[in-house]
C-alpha cells in the first residue's frame, strides 16, 4: 500500500510547489480553461463580523428550511411564529416547562463540551445518564441515610456511577488506544440492556409495570419558592463551576494545551493522560447528573425511556456552543424552547416528535456548513491569456 | 444437538450479510480517506426506502432493495457535500447525518403509515438437489439471493481496491491526498465516488435487514448495527475479506442468542442482549492490544479534509 503511493509521488515529481500545481495541471492535462478556477485556502484567522455573518446566515438557512418542512407537514405558515415564540416564552405555563426541560439539556451540553475540550468524543452520554439514574434509584430503594440527606446522597451516587461508567472508555482509550467513538456508543446499548434487566427484574414496581417503585416525597427535586426547579439551579451552578474550571483554573489551562497539541503537551511533561481521564470523569458525572435530574425532577422514578435523544442533543449543544460552558447553557435553553414547541405541535397538529430531531439536525448542519466561510478563504484564480 | 447446530449455522449467513455489506461500503469510503460514521443513519434510510417501495408498489423484493440503495446513496450526497466540499469535521458531519436520518425516517414512516406493517419480503432460494443434502443443504443451499451474491460482491470490492487503476487512485487519495493531487487525480471527485458507492452498499445492508431479516419497518430498527459495522472495519483493518470473516463472526454471535433460549437454556434475557455489543468491544480491545506498537493499517489521511492551499 505504501509502495503504491510513493510510486505515485515519484511520477508526479515535476510539479512541486502547490501554488503552481493548479495552473500547471490544467495546462498539462490540455484543458485550457478560459477564465480560471476556484481556489480554497485555510485562513489564519477570521474577523468577528465574518463570524457573525456566517452564524447569522446559517441560522436563517437552518430555521428557514425547518419552517419549510413544518409547513410541508401541515402547520399553517402564519402560526409558526406563534408556536415558537409566543406560545413558549410568553406563556407562563409553557415557559415553566421550558425551564424544567432546560436543566438536563444544559447538563448534557456541558458534558459534551467538557469532553470535546480534551478531544475526547464522548458519545456515551446516554449510557452515563442511565447509570446516573440507576445510582440515584439504588439510594432510593435502599433508603440510605436520613431523609434530609437523601437527595444529596442520590446525586452523589448518580455521579459516582456515571463517572465509573465513563471511566471504561476513557481507560480503554488511554491505555489501549481503543477508539472512544465506537466504545462509548456500544456501551450505551449495554447500559440500556442493564437498565431493562433491572426494570424487568429486581427493581420492577409492585404495579407490574417495568419501572422502579416511585420515589418518596423526600427523594424528589423540589421547586424553590419562586417556582424555579432546583434542577435548574443545579444546572446553573454546574455551568458556573465549569466556566471556572475552563477559564480560571490550572486544569483549564492544561485542557487548552492538551487540545491544541497533545504531543507538545506530553513532551513538556504535562500530565496529559490524567488530564484527559479527569475531564472524561467530569463529563460522565455531568451526564449522570442529567440522568438524576430527569429521574428525580421529572419522572419521579426510574423509567425505561427517560434518556433517549439526550445524548445526541448534548453533542449538538456542545458543538454549537464551541465547547464553551456559558454558551452551552444558552444553546440548551434555546434547544429546550424547541423541544417544548415540538410538544405543542404534536398536541395541536399531530406532528410526530421526530420533527424536533430533524429540525435540530438541519440547524446544526447549517451551522457546521457555515464554518466553511470562517475557516477557508475562497478566491478565483484568473489565468492570463 | 445436531439440529441445534444446523439451525444455528443456517441462520448465520442472513445475519452476517448486513454487517458484511455495511462494512464493505465503509471500507470503500474510508480507504478514500473519508471517515464515515453515517452507517447507522444510511442503513435506516435504505431500510425505510425499500419498505416504502415494497408497500406502495409491491414489486419484486430485489427491486425494493435497489430503491433502498439509491435512497441511501442520495442522502450520502449531503454528507459528501458537507465533508468533501465544505470540509466540515467528519465526526460531527457523520453524527449529524445519523441524527438527521433517524429523525427523517421516523417522521416519514409515521406520516405515511409504513410503521409496523408486515410484508412477505425476500425468501430463500433452494438450490435443487444441493438443498436436500443433510446438514450442509440447509446451511449452505437454502439461503436467499443476496447471501449467494455476497461472494461476488466481496470479491468485486477487493478486486476493485487492489487490482484496478480506479482502486489505486482511491487508495492514493486516502493515503496521501497531496501526492494523489500532484499526480493529477481529482481528490474531491474520487472521494465523492467512493462515498456514494460505499453508501449504496450501506443502504443495501439496511434494506436487507428490513426486507429479508425483520420483514417490517420499525423506528430505529437497525439498533446499533451501523456502529458495529464501523467497529468491524477497524477489526478487519480495512480489508474486504477480513471484513467478510468478521461479519460471519458477528452474525454467529447474533444467531446463537435466540437459539440458546429455544434450546431451553435459561439465561438473563436482557443481559444476553448485550452480547453483540460486548463482543464488538472485546474485538476492538483485542485488535488494539495486538497492534498496540505495530503498524496500523489505517489509511493515512483518514478523517482529514484535504485543502490544496493549506499552509502546513
Amino acid at each position: 500500500m505504501r509502495d503504491d503511493v510513493s510510486d505515485a509521488t515519484r511520477r508526479a515529481s515535476p510539479i512541486d510547489t502547490a501554488g503552481n500545481a493548479v495552473i500547471a495541471k490544467a495546462h498539462a492535462a490540455g484543458r485550457q480553461r478560459r477564465f480560471g478556477q476556484i481556489s480554497i485556502e485555510v485562513r489564519r484567522s477570521a474577523s468577528f463580523p465574518l463570524r457573525l455573518f456566517a452564524l447569522a446566515a446559517a441560522l436563517v438557512t437552518g430555521l428557514g428550511l425547518s419552517a419549510f418542512a413544518l409547513i410541508l407537514v401541515g402547520v399553517p405558515a402564519e402560526s409558526l411564529a406563534d408556536e415558537f415564540v409566543s406560545a413558549t416564552i410568553l406563556d407562563p405555563m409553557n415557559f415553566k416547562a421550558v425551564l424544567v426541560q432546560a436543566a438536563p439539556l444544559i447538563l448534557v451540553g456541558l458534558a459534551a463540551a467538557m469532553a470535546f475540550r480534551v478531544r475526547f468524543w464522548n458519545l456515551g452520554i446516554e449510557g452515563q445518564m442511565i447509570f446516573g439514574g440507576v445510582g440515584a434509584t439504588l439510594v432510593s430503594l435502599l433508603h440510605l441515610g436520613p431523609e434530609w440527606a437523601r437527595l444529596p446522597l442520590m446525586g452523589l451516587a448518580a455521579v459516582t456511577c456515571g463517572a465509573l461508567w465513563a471511566s471504561i472508555p476513557a481507560l480503554l482509550k488511554l491505555r489501549l488506544s481503543v477508539n472512544e467513538i465506537i466504545s462509548t456508543l456500544l456501551l450505551n446499548y449495554v447500559a440500556y440492556y442493564v437498565l431493562l434487566h433491572l426494570l424487568y427484574g429486581a427493581w420492577k414496581d409492585e404495579d407490574g409495570f417495568p419501572h422502579s417503585p416511585a420515589y418518596a416525597a423526600s427523594e424528589l427535586l423540589p421547586n424553590l419558592d419562586s417556582g424555579v426547579s432546583v434542577s435548574l439551579v443545579l444546572a446553573g451552578g454546574m455551568t458556573l463551576l465549569m466556566t471556572y474550571l475552563v477559564a480560571r483554573s490550572r486544569a483549564g489551562f492544561y485542557m487548552r494545551f492538551v487540545s491544541a497539541n497533545p504531543g507538545v503537551a506530553r513532551a513538556l511533561g504535562l500530565p496529559v493522560a490524567n488530564m484527559v481521564l479527569f475531564v472524561v470523569l467530569v463529563s460522565g458525572s455531568l451526564a449522570a447528573l442529567a440522568g438524576f435530574v430527569v429521574s428525580s425532577g421529572q419522572e419521579g422514578r426510574l423509567t425505561q425511556s427517560f434518556f433517549p435523544g439526550y445524548g445526541v442533543s448534548g453533542v449538538l449543544i456542545g458543538f454549537l456552543a464551541r465547547n464553551n460552558p456559558v454558551a452551552a447553557a444558552v444553546v440548551a435553553l434555546l434547544m429546550s424552547v424547541l423541544v417544548i414547541a415540538g410538544q405543542n405541535l404534536q398536541v395541536f397538529y399531530g406532528i410526530p416528535p421526530s420533527m424536533v430531531q430533524l429540525i435540530q439536525a438541519v440547524v446544526v448542519m447549517s451551522v457546521a456548513a457555515s464554518d466553511f466561510l470562517v475557516i477557508h478563504r475562497v478566491h478565483w484564480i484568473r489565468y492570463r491569456a | 444437538m445436531t439440529t441445534f447446530f444446523v439451525t444455528w449455522l443456517a441462520t448465520i449467513p442472513q445475519l452476517a450479510v448486513p454487517y458484511a455489506l455495511a462494512a464493505l461500503g465503509l471500507i470503500l469510503s474510508e480507504r478514500a480517506g473519508v471517515l464515515n460514521l453515517t452507517a447507522e443513519g444510511l442503513m435506516l434510510v435504505g431500510a425505510l426506502a425499500s419498505v416504502a417501495v415494497l408497500l406502495t408498489f409491491r414489486p419484486d423484493p430485489l427491486v425494493a432493495m435497489m430503491a433502498g440503495m439509491l435512497a441511501a446513496a442520495a442522502v450520502s450526497v449531503l454528507f459528501s457535500f458537507l465533508v468533501i466540499v465544505l470540509r466540515v469535521n467528519q465526526v460531527i458531519a457523520g453524527l449529524v447525518i445519523v441524527f438527521f436520518c433517524q429523525g427523517l425516517t421516523s417522521l416519514l414512516g409515521n406520516l405515511f403509515g409504513w410503521t409496523s406493517k408486515a410484508f412477505s419480503g425476500l425468501g430463500p432460494v433452494s438450490l435443487g438437489v444441493l438443498a436436500d443434502i443433510p446438514v450442509i443443504g440447509p446451511i449452505l443451499f437454502r439461503q436467499d439471493v443476496i447471501v449467494y451474491l455476497m461472494i461476488p460482491i466481496v470479491f468485486g470490492v477487493s478486486y476493485l481496491l487492489q487490482r484496478t487503476r480506479l482502486g489505486l487512485r482511491l487508495r492514493a487519495v486516502g493515503e496521501s491526498p497531496e501526492a494523489a493531487d500532484a499526480m493529477g487525480v481529482s481528490v474531491s471527485m474520487t472521494r465523492f465516488l467512493a462515498v456514494t458507492a460505499g453508501s449504496a452498499l450501506v443502504g443495501l445492508a439496511g434494506a436487507y435487514i428490513a426486507v429479508a431479516n425483520v420483514k417490517v419497518w420499525i423506528d430505529d430498527m437497525t439498533s446499533g448495527r451501523g456502529w458495529i459495522a464501523i467497529a468491524l472495519v477497524i477489526f478487519a483493518r480495512w480489508n474486504p475479506w477480513r471484513a467478510a470473516a468478521g461479519a460471519l463472526l458477528f452474525g454467529s454471535i447474533q444467531a446463537v442468542i435466540p437459539k440458546l433460549a429455544a434450546a431451553g437454556i435459561v439465561l438473563p434475557q436482557y443481559l444476553l442482549m448485550t452480547t453483540p455489543y460486548l463482543a464488538t468491544l472485546g474485538v476492538m480491545i483485542w485488535v488494539s492490544i495486538r497492534h498496540l506498537n505495530g503498524p496500523s493499517d489505517e489509511p493515512g489521511a483518514l478523517g482529514q479534509p484535504y485543502v490544496r492551499e493549506e499552509r502546513r
